[in-house]
């Protein structure tokens, strides 16, 4: 069963036909792959599956729901986490309490009954609290919970996002560029650290990657966007050879290789 | 594209093999390969109990003091205390929406004569208790700050600045000059509730709902309510990204923020007896901002001697009352070019100190400024 399914998905910007006839298909327990030039439509593409933009055509099924139409909080809640290119946190606050915002809709307690200091709040906030530390020890980060996220290194700052949507107890992870900035031994253990983290939280996830090592290795399937187009797609070792898509997006030089 | 390059440097053989994830440490792999840019974390020791005690005592000894100052001070002076503490409240609604929410508003003053009208029409035309007068303030206060909201949702930055600026100035010229519901001109009358009618007992029926509103700004920062309202400040796509309905947590911050400037205009009103459209102007929505900033957004303690110190300074020194607003401009640029989290910023050392740590200057990174919470004690 698809977790995934995008159909003849396309938006446009007055002029721009950023998107059209998108298809993509991300199946339970997958790492996918989603590549392409600058300017691609990559991080549209993300948008339009969150709802960020409204898409023109097509249709977006998450597992049972269709979700053209609906807001993002409401997405989130069915299960979808996302990260952002330059990192969805709130910086001026520390770790901890970025990991606190992230579980926001697993808070159970209505707005009165926080702002009144009610029991049922209280107890809440502190399961909320628990689980974040769990999250930290487990992410290496519970030595950073009281940093403020600014203050931190960048690798870490990324580090910090992944823990805090994994607080927000996805199914589905859409990760935009986890690896840009980082160094090329940092990316490969977080390569390491996608696979662990999908055996054992058992994770599917779409990833919008530049860094073609950690695709090959990590990814079960890519789609490859150029100009706002589907160009490729296939197991990543056919698509590293994909003759178009080395033309677009490695450079010619990779056509022999 | 600097992908590129280092591909075209490694060979194709390094990039194929797949590791046994069973086999692979990879949290472990992962803290190693951070670990070289990571800042050591440094553990400090808390306090000894001699250090508690002296900060326990020095802070219950401030707080004692400010509760008991009306005891030492003459009729006139209590008012006084009770005008600072109206203020206190009246900074506290600003800071939700100024300091959490980074939202602007240059017509709070229409949010408290809403609620001081409110307040003077049930007990003086409806003959109810004040108590219940005081609800409805809140609640007419969250009804107009929830109109301003919605135009909020629409329309940032200056074009929002330029709305609330309007609906001030609507609603001291127009709204609260209808005769029937705000006795026009001449004003309302708004008697204190019995058994706070002596200045006195006012003062203490002022600390007493400071203390509820208080509470509640405390609690708000610590629940999910007040987290999502910062998030949507500073980056409201990563905050729908984790659930928060951005729509919603927008207006609720407008609401309560209303709430509590209706209640302090209710107090504002019973405070002096009768209130007065005249009341309501520019010249005051100006000062609820200035002493937020000036105090520091996003404290408490900040705002508490910010609003005091702006309400205070005209009555007791009021041969320079006419002074006011320059002194006020003066202290902004002076905030803004030197510590922009205000009085707050600049007492974080001592807040520090009463937090546990040891008593320290400024430090070079220890506040990362973004106007807000970052310079919560």
């Amino acid at each position: 069963m698809s977790v995934l399914e995008v159909r003849n998905l396309g938006i446009r910007f007055g002029g721009l036909q950023a998107l059209a006839e998108v298809d993509i298909d991300v199946r339970e327990w997958e790492i996918v792959g989603l590549i392409g030039p600058n300017g691609a439509g990559k991080t549209t593409f993300f948008n339009c599956v969150m709802g960020v933009y409204k898409p023109t055509t097509g249709t977006v099924q998450y597992r049972d729901e269709q979700v053209v139409g609906r807001p993002t909080h409401e997405r989130v809640r069915l299960g979808i986490g996302r990260t952002f290119q330059n990192i969805g946190l709130v910086k001026v606050l520390p770790v901890m309490e970025n990991m606190l915002i992230a579980q926001h809709a697993k808070a159970r307690y209505g707005v009165l009954s926080g702002l009144l200091g009610l029991r049922a709040s209280l107890e809440q906030e502190k399961v909320l609290k628990d689980n974040a530390l769990e999250i930290l020890d487990f992410m290496g980060l519970v030595d950073y919970r009281n940093a403020v996220v600014a203050s931190l290194p960048y690798g870490l700052q990324k580090l910090t996002e992944i823990a805090a949507v994994l607080a927000s107890d996805p199914e589905f992870l859409l990760l935009d560029e986890p690896t840009s900035g980082m160094s090329p031994e940092e990316a490969h253990a977080f390569g390491d650290l996608l696979l662990k983290l999908r055996t054992e939280l058992n994770l599917t996830v779409l990833m919008i990657e530049h860094h073609v090592p950690l695709v090959v290795r990590v990814c079960d399937y890519v789609y490859c966007l150029n100009f706002g187009r589907l160009l490729a797609e296939g197991r990543p070792e056919e698509i590293r050879r994909h003759p178009e898509v080395v033309a677009a997006y490695l450079g010619e030089e990779h056509a022999t290789a | 594209m600097a992908v590129r390059k280092k591909n075209r440097s490694k060979p194709a053989t390094e990039i194929v093999s797949v590791p046994d994830v069973e086999e692979v440490d990879a949290i472990e792999e992962v803290r190693e390969a951070f670990e070289a840019p990571m800042l050591p974390v440094r553990a400090e020791p808390g306090p000894t109990f001699a250090g508690w005690v002296a900060r326990r005592g020095l802070l219950a000894a401030i707080i004692f003091g400010v509760l008991l100052a009306p005891q030492f001070v003459d009729n006139v002076r209590e008012n006084m205390i009770s005008f600072a503490l109206v203020y206190v409240v009246i900074g506290l609604s600003i800071n939700i929406l100024i300091g959490y929410a980074g939202q602007i508003s240059l017509g709070h003053q229409a949010f408290v004569g809403v609620g001081a009208f409110t307040s003077a029409y049930i007990v003086s035309n409806s003959h109810l208790s004040f108590w219940i007068g005081l609800a409805l303030a809140g609640l007419t206060g969250a009804g107009a700050a929830l109109l301003l909201g919605l135009v909020a949702l629409r329309l940032r930055g200056l074009y929002l600045a330029l709305i609330t600026l309007a609906y001030g100035f609507v609603a001291q010229n127009s709204i609260f000059n209808i005769p029937a519901l705000t006795g026009g001109g001449a004003g309302a009358e708004a008697p204190r509730p019995a058994g706070f009618t002596g200045n006195m007992a006012f003062v203490y029926l002022c600390f007493i709902i400071l203390a509820v509103l208080m509470y509640v700004d405390w609690r708000l920062v610590r629940s999910k309510v007040g987290r999502a309202i910062f998030a949507i400040r500073e980056n409201e796509l990563a905050a729908a990204s984790f659930g928060i309905n951005v729509t919603a947590y927008k207006l609720i911050a407008f609401v309560i923020s209303g709430v509590f400037a209706g209640i302090g205009g209710s107090l504002f009103a019973h405070r002096s007896t009768v209130v007065v459209s005249a009341d309501f102007n520019f010249a005051l929505a100006l000062t609820f901002v200035l002493m937020v900033v000036v105090g520091g957004l996003g404290s408490r303690v900040g705002v508490f001697i910010g609003s005091a110190f702006f309400a205070l300074f005209p009555l007791i020194f009021n041969r320079f009352s006419k002074y006011t607003g320059l002194i006020g401009a003066l202290l902004l640029l002076l905030t803004l070019t030197t510590f922009p989290g205000g009085i707050a910023q600049q007492i974080a050392p001592i807040l520090r100190w009463f937090g546990g740590a040891p008593l320290r200057g400024h430090g070079k990174s220890q506040v990362i400024q973004s106007g807000g919470a970052g310079v919560r004690p």
